[in-house]
């Protein structure tokens, strides 16, 4: 059954980056097709109902903090094409077992609630957290033209200065460039309930918080992101629909079920892919891999035509463990009511919270439990997306989903994943019944989990890293994911990289397929699609 | 979001879709709204089980691939659809562990039958000869244009004296059962069975009066079985496809829960998060005629005589549903079945679809009798296995099952929500059912299944209303221009401007394109839409 | 061999639909282009295999206003006429419908003449239909003996 194709541009992989990329390309009149080795588009910007039917789960990506700054949306009007989105009021909380005062953080336009939900706690944290977020919003142009440029080498600027200069009032002093983020903020807040909040929440939009000379970007990038989050109504696979009809409108073509074995070279030069039932499409101007680094350099391309340096550079490059998380699915008759929200009930309503974490060093356990590949103490980060959009669960019923932080895919067995499958759950369970008295087992319908294994073998995020490639000073910014790579070209010509492997890495803002056609409108002198008046 | 279109179509499964693509071709701005995170309805392909396992939720067999016009009109198989028919398209196992086979290849289909009854078997291939040369003409007439009356269709048969140069197509036929048509032409009682269940399996009870009349028609495209590689999904892809190609819209997570109504005209819907949007030329419902006329018409705020009592009546109580449902289990499994009738056919291995166990119409019979009294019969499943065609649709080696098995949608007395409870042990029954022919079937053969009851169908597709897979039972009475009242039988309405053209209407339910293209026929007349497609 | 696909046997196709249909009631509204085309089979004489022709007729308020040959696809497509009806089947087919031995509705039910367009309007005018494939394989005069093509 195999075929022959023929188009300017081949995209491999229908992630959002990958869309993103061919909807610029079609509309810039490149013959472009994108070829899915799935069945569904939109890799991990995903919605299922893997439990029940009427529940909807965001298997992978829930939170939408880059909405505001991504290009795409505006210049393909996605919200004509059915992207909608409610960003609820309270944003992110901590819970506790014996009641005690909850912390909330609010959207940035509530940052009073904020200030008072922390004084609870400590009044120089509350007035130390609103400052931090409002310098943090100040730079948001800043930070996305950082997010929506190819990388450059930061060398003529010295960060620390920077830094300093910016933040210096606060106390931060140029030093502080070289710590962790775990560091910076247990020098900047002194209350372990709120420490405990803001080291998960770093780690999980963005930054492990153990590792070194990453203490700038909690200052910067994660303040910024912290409590901007939406939620895509309908579950975020909409805005994978809104995006792949922005592709068919610019007459992209869709390839799903067929995945790519091969990038077919001429010499030195990408000149189309094979698929893994032989058919042949032929690329006249260009290939770009929306897959992780590995797969497309090391056996799309194959490592005999790779260069030492870059088949050595290829081999080097790691996964995991940041960025592994294990997605929890309950159908529930109540959504949890939870001790804490005597104190503040806005925690009962709250987009995202944790439950299982009484102080910082339960957070920091468990994220290193994670992080060196042992099964960490049962906790989670839990939402329950019906309570502000009412289509994702039947009426009077409630769909909860959640994160844990878990080993990478390759740290436990076949047979000890199964194993998670069948117990995790329910010893999660159990704890999240101490927090919320209404979580018995009599208001679960029915719940699964899903883990980092099986997120390799669904969308190929390796070792269920959602950024294909860890997050490590010698793997970010224009060293990510080599420097020789950085720029989303290949050394082979013609084939470009357009997957969180490259630059800025995983999460949802379409950056490495934006930046990958800003190169390659260069190389190909293409029309400026992307709209000049945004300032990036 | 646009709130102003020319068309505004209620339901994305394949015959809005179709529709909604159609029109976009002809220059109408078109939005199609889905309730659901998916568009497709009966086209939906989940991984149920485990990632990369592609499991086909409702529609898997596709039937009328290159019969309906749509498949060519609006290029399906180049927006990626890939249908293949199966070489051996169908078995029946019988308890005795004999086996029948139908093959693409007719010739070598009543060379299986002749194992059981020579006789048969000749009079088989008169029966799919004659039928097979109707199969173009009279599909055409009967499926794919609007309806008829019973009375018209009776008279041109006997002026055309059909009954004369037909064996087996007769008027008589009208006030015959499927039961009855095959013991006056059969003798075998295992091929009986066998001819009967594939009816059953296309939605025609076998003893119900008056369906012999179409019968004939489904044994001359029984070797007409098609299935779509990656998916039954797939086929939705491509229509939303080509209505976006044409600058139609899709927007999934948009449930309709009013059409507006001014002057007794649609003039647009209200969405249930209350969103408005207009219709400038009409307003096109896919969904239950229950839906529309009890809960998307607010008959308490419009003129009392919007809708004739009598009509409202009819709806309220009148509707006839399919009276009996599927239950199905879905599987992970990493061995294709071994049965034991391979001895005696060694075919059956290669089968696509199984029917296990029914040897006689009253074997068949009775399991109605069973069902009619919302009774579980003993399973009596149809099992199929598309990896054995599929390549795609499981991780190498393994392969995806499906069983399904005709259930009731309420149970005992305990209705439709006792199927939750019940679900697991049934579909344990169901596997046991198949593994006592496939005694390969067992243990580590099976990886994973999850079970999909009518109660699910319901709660995923509120159209399907009772688990009504066919939108609306197939009887004489509810057929041609009768289909699903006289007042809605050719897709107008009591409410100008708005039009039926889901499985409601004729023919009917399947994946038969055929109420989408013949409520075109209609609203092209009524909007003077030059028909570029019915290219004579 | 002699074509019999004359002039003069249009003419006489025509004349005998006419003839059939001037006595009837209820007959169809508006005009009716109906193409009919005639694949060589390798059997029929008339038509060589690998080629085809094509004839076309009016049909208005019933009766027949022209029935012709036309050249070829082009001369179709050049006019831009728009076809109610199309029937096509091989030639032999054709020919043995003419000659009385084979029944059109037989031959369109088997599958062995292909129709396309409004099946639903052929049956509504099943009286009409009846009368005019009558007229052309029972009423007009051939060069050669009822029953039998003239091969
Ligand atoms: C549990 C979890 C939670 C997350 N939460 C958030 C969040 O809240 N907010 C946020 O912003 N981000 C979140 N993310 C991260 C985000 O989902 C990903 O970083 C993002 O989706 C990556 O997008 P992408 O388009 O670059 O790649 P992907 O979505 O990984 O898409 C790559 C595509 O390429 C395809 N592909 C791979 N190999 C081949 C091949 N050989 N041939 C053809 N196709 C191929 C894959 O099937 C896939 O569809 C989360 C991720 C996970 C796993
Ligand atoms: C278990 C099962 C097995 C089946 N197997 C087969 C098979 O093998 N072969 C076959 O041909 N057919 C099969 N069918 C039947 C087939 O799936 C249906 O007949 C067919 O899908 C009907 O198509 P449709 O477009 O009319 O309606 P649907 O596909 O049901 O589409 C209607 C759409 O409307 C949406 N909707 C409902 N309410 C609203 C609202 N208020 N607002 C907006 N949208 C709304 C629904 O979500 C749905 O997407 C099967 C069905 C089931 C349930």
């Amino acid at each position: 059954m195999s075929k022959v194709y023929e188009y300017d541009a081949v995209v491999i992989g229908a992630g959002h980056n990958g869309l993103c990329l061919a909807a610029y390309l079609g509309r810039a009149g490149l013959k472009t097709v994108v070829v899915e080795r799935r069945h569904e588009e939109g890799g991990g910007v995903n919605t299922e109902e893997p439990v029940l039917p009427g529940f909807r789960h965001n298997l992978h990506a829930q939170y939408m903090e880059f909405f505001d700054v991504m290009p795409m949306i505006q210049d393909f009007k996605l919200e004509d094409l059915g992207l909608r989105t409610i960003m609820p009021e309270a944003q992110a909380g901590i819970t506790f077992k014996d009641g005690r005062p909850p912390i909330v953080i609010h959207r940035p336009d509530l940052l009073e609630l904020t200030h008072k939900s922390i004084a609870r706690y400590s009044k120089q944290d509350a007035d130390m957290y609103v400052e931090l977020k409002k310098r943090a919003m100040s730079i948001e142009t800043l930070l996305a033209v950082n997010l929506y440029t190819p990388p450059v080498e930061s060398g003529t600027v010295d960060q620390g200065e920077m830094t300093e200069a910016f933040f210096g009032d606060l106390g931060v002093t140029k030093n502080f460039v070289m710590k962790s983020p775990k560091a910076v903020i247990d020098e900047l807040f002194e209350t372990s309930e709120l420490r405990a909040l803001l080291y998960r929440a770093t780690v999980e939009w963005g930054f492990p918080v153990d590792t070194a000379c990453t203490g700038a970007a909690f200052l910067t990038f994660i303040m910024w992101t912290m409590g901007n989050w939406k939620l895509v109504k309908g579950g975020t696979h909409s805005l994978a629909k809104a995006m792949t009809q922005a592709c068919y409108a610019n007459g992209v073509d869709l390839l799903e079920s067929s995945p790519v074995e091969k990038i077919l070279l001429e010499g030195k030069r990408a000149v189309g892919v094979q698929l893994k039932d032989g058919s042949i499409i032929k690329a006249n101007k260009l290939v770009a891999s929306n897959a992780d680094l590995k797969q497309t350099l090391l056996k799309m391309v194959g490592e005999e035509n790779l260069s030492d340096t870059w088949r050595k550079r290829s081999k080097a490059f790691r996964y995991g463990p940041s960025h592994v998380l294990g997605t929890l699915a309950y159908c529930l008759y109540e959504a949890p009511d939870y001790k804490s929200a005597k104190h503040d009930p806005y925690i009962n309503k709250c987009f995202y919270t944790m439950v299982g974490f009484e102080d910082e060093h339960d957070t920091i356990a468990y994220i290193r439990d994670a992080y060196d590949d042992r099964l960490p103490k049962p906790a989670a980060g839990t939402w329950v997306n019906s309570l502000w959009d009412s289509t994702q669960a039947p009426a009077n019923r409630h769909s909860a989903t959640g994160w844990y932080f878990l080993p990478k895919a390759g740290a436990l067995s076949q047979q000890e994943w199964e194993e998670v499958r069948r117990t995790y759950n329910a010893e999660f369970y159990k704890v999240w019944g101490q927090y919320a008295l209404n979580m018995t087992q009599a208001n679960v319908i029915a719940e699964k989990i899903y883990t980092p294994d099986q997120m390799e073998k669904k969308n190929m995020m390796m070792e269920g890293d959602f950024s294909n490639g860890e997050f490590a000073p010698d793997q970010m910014g224009a060293n990510r994911p080599f420097p020789e790579a950085s720029q989303y070209r290949t050394e082979i010509e013609g084939l470009y990289l357009c997957g969180p492997s490259a630059y800025p890495g995983g999460g949802v803002h379409a950056a490495c397929g934006t930046n990958a056609y800003k190169v390659i409108s260069k190389d190909f002198d293409l029309m400026d699609s992307i709209v000049p008046s945004r300032g990036y | 979001m646009i709130t102003q279109y020319d068309v505004i179509i209620i339901g994305a499964g394949h015959n809005g879709l179709t529709l909604g693509a159609y029109l976009a071709r002809s220059g109408l701005s078109v939005v199609v709204l889905e309730a659901r995170h998916e568009e497709g309805g009966g086209l939906s392909t989940e991984e149920l089980t485990y990632p990369g396992f592609l499991h086909n939720v409702h529609a898997n067999y596709h039937t009328f691939v290159d019969l309906a016009p749509p498949v060519s009109d609006l290029k399906i198989r180049e927006h990626g659809v890939q249908y293949v028919k199966p070489e051996v398209q169908m078995a029946s196992i019988y308890p005795d562990n004999t086996a029948l086979v139908v093959y693409d290849d007719i010739e070598k289909t009543a060379a299986s039958f002749a194992r059981f009854s020579q006789k048969d078997a000749e009079t088989f291939l008169r029966l799919y000869k004659e039928a097979h040369g109707y199969v173009d003409l009279l599909l055409g007439t009967l499926m794919f244009e609007p309806p008829m009356s019973v009375k018209e269709l009776t008279k041109a048969l006997s002026v055309f004296k059909v009954g004369n140069r037909s064996q087996f197509l007769s008027v008589k036929l009208r006030k015959e059962t499927i039961n009855q048509f095959l013991d006056e032409h059969f003798e075998n009682s295992k091929i009986k069975a066998h001819l009967a269940f594939h009816g059953a399996v296309c939605g025609y009870g076998n003893n119900i009066e008056g369906l012999a009349i179409g019968f004939p028609l489904l044994v001359g495209k029984i070797n007409n079985w098609h299935l779509s590689i990656g998916g039954s999904h797939r086929l939705a892809h491509a229509l939303w496809r080509d209505l976006a190609n044409h600058g139609g819209v899709l927007i999934t997570d948009a449930r309709v829960d009013g059409i507006v109504v001014e002057n007794k005209k649609a003039v647009g819907v209200k969405l249930q998060d209350g969103t408005e949007l207009k219709a400038n030329k009409c307003v096109v419902s896919t969904v239950s005629v229950e839906q529309t006329f009890l809960e998307f018409i607010d008959r308490k705020k419009s003129d009392d005589d919007l809708l004739e009592p009598e009509f409202v009546n009819k709806v309220q109580n009148e509707i006839l549903h399919q009276s009996w449902s599927l239950f199905s289990v879905h599987l992970a499994m990493s061995q294709a079945p071994n049965y034991i009738a391979a001895e005696f056919e060694p075919d059956v291995n290669k089968a696509w679809v199984v029917n296990l166990g029914y040897d006689s119409l009253e074997a068949l019979n009775d399991d109605w009798d069973v069902i009619a009294k919302n009774g579980l019969p003993d399973p009596r499943p149809n099992v199929a296995v598309n990896s054995l065609y599929d390549p795609t649709d499981a991780p190498d080696g393994c392969y995806t099952g499906l069983i399904r098995q005709f259930a009731p949608y309420e149970i005992g007395s305990d209705g439709p929500a006792a199927w939750d409870e019940i679900s697991g042990i049934y579909g344990q029954k169901c596997i046991d059912a198949w593994a006592k022919f496939a005694p390969n079937l067992k243990d580590e053969a099976i990886l994973k299944w999850a079970t999909y009851s009518p109660h699910d169908i319901t709660a995923k597709l509120p159209n399907m209303v009772r688990g009504d897979w066919m939108m609306g039972q197939i009887t004489l009475s509810n057929m041609l221009d009768q289909r699903p009242t006289s007042e809605l039988g050719g897709y107008r309405t009591p409410i100008k401007d708005l039009y039926m053209a889901g499985s409601t209407q004729h023919p009917h339910g399947f994946i038969t394109f055929g109420p989408a293209y013949n409520a075109l026929s209609v609203i092209a007349e009524d909007l003077g839409i030059e028909r570029w497609w019915r290219e004579v | 061999m002699a074509d019999i696909y004359t002039q003069q046997w249009y003419e006489e196709v025509k004349n005998a639909i006419n003839n059939k249909v001037a006595g009837m009631k209820k007959l169809p509204e508006g005009t009716w282009q109906i193409a009919i085309e005639i694949v060589g089979d390798g059997v029929s004489p008339y038509v060589l295999q690998g080629q085809e022709r094509h004839f076309l007729a009016s049909i208005d308020q019933g009766t027949c206003l022209w029935y012709k040959e036309i050249d070829d696809d082009t001369e179709q497509q050049d006019q831009k006429i728009k076809l109610d009806y199309r029937f096509r089947g091989n030639a032999s087919k054709f020919d043995e419908i003419a000659a009385g031995i084979m029944d059109p509705i037989d031959a369109a039910l088997g599958g062995e003449i292909k129709v396309k367009g409004d099946m639903r309007f052929l049956l509504r005018q099943a009286d009409q239909v009846q009368a005019l494939l009558e007229a052309y394989s029972n009423d007009v005069s051939t060069d050669w003996p009822k029953g039998k093509p003239p091969y």
